[in-house]
């Protein structure tokens, strides 16, 4: 029997599943494979990354003040 | 000083130890507390409230873990019994995982600004996209991909199975990165 194509959602998905993982098992070569020629998954593929990169890189700072309430409510006061 | 000795003085009393550790981990522990509950004042109670627990159970803690993962632990939970508290919002569910994948918009996704971490605009869309996720859903998105925690210590943190762990995280994944799509093609 003739072993069907990957389509497009099975790679969004395995993007979305996989990244960040080393694997090397067979679908995980077709998907890179998959990757390698087709633009639109490439792009969905830095997208999800774009996505993570946008939550890492919004960070707040402890105020002063709430690092000294802290301090004082542990009895850990300088 | 080492972390094991500091965390060995403060579990025997040493107050400058104590405070040694708290210093250390207070950022990491505002900014997730902020990350879930995406509001400062929610995240400096959560805050006071980790540390809280941490100092009252340190006697407890048997270096089986590293102490970021036992503190990842207890401020998650703090943070899911706050959202639990605060249940005034309805969540995205996930029972049909293809809508995660229909592309009816495209963005640009070379113009987000997403270098730009003072960009309020984008922010905005970040704090709205993420607070239609269920806190349990952010939970494992935050600790495998901003904080960078491994899918076991997830697990371990989250008390979920790995298999559990990767099926959130793959559909907070496709939301978010959906959300900030049609948000930057309208």
């Amino acid at each position: 029997m003739k072993k069907e194509k990957i389509t497009c959602k099975e790679v969004m998905k395995h993007v979305c599943e996989s990244l960040g993982e080393q694997l090397n098992d067979e679908k995980c070569l077709e998907i890179r494979s998959h990757l390698e020629s087709c633009p639109h998954c490439t792009e969905y593929f830095k997208s999800v990354e774009i996505t993570i990169e946008c939550y890492r890189k919004y960070n707040v700072e402890v105020p002063q003040e709430a690092h000294g309430r802290l301090m004082k409510m542990l009895g850990l006061e300088e | 000083m080492e972390e094991k000795q500091l965390i060995e003085k403060a579990q025997s009393g040493d107050k400058q130890a104590l405070a040694e550790l708290v210093k250390k981990y207070e950022q990491t522990i505002y900014n997730f507390a902020f990350k879930i509950c995406r509001d400062k004042n929610y995240a400096e109670h959560i805050m006071q409230e980790t540390f809280y627990s941490m100092v009252k159970s340190l006697h407890q803690f048997d270096h089986n873990s590293k102490l970021s993962t036992w503190l990842y632990r207890i401020v998650a939970n703090h943070c899911l019994m706050m959202a639990r508290k605060a249940k005034s919002r309805s969540f995205v569910s996930f029972d049909d995982d293809e809508n995660l994948f229909e592309e009816k918009y495209a963005a640009d996704w070379s113009s987000i600004p997403y270098r730009d971490t003072e960009n309020e605009e984008l922010k905005k869309i970040l704090d709205s996209a993420i607070q239609n996720l269920s806190p349990d859903y952010r939970m494992v998105f935050l600790l495998r991909d901003v904080e960078g925690l491994s899918t076991e210590e997830t697990a371990q943190v989250t008390e979920l199975s790995i298999p559990a762990v990767k099926s959130r995280l793959h559909r907070a994944r496709a939301f978010l990165r959906k959300e900030i799509n049609e948000a930057f093609s309208r």
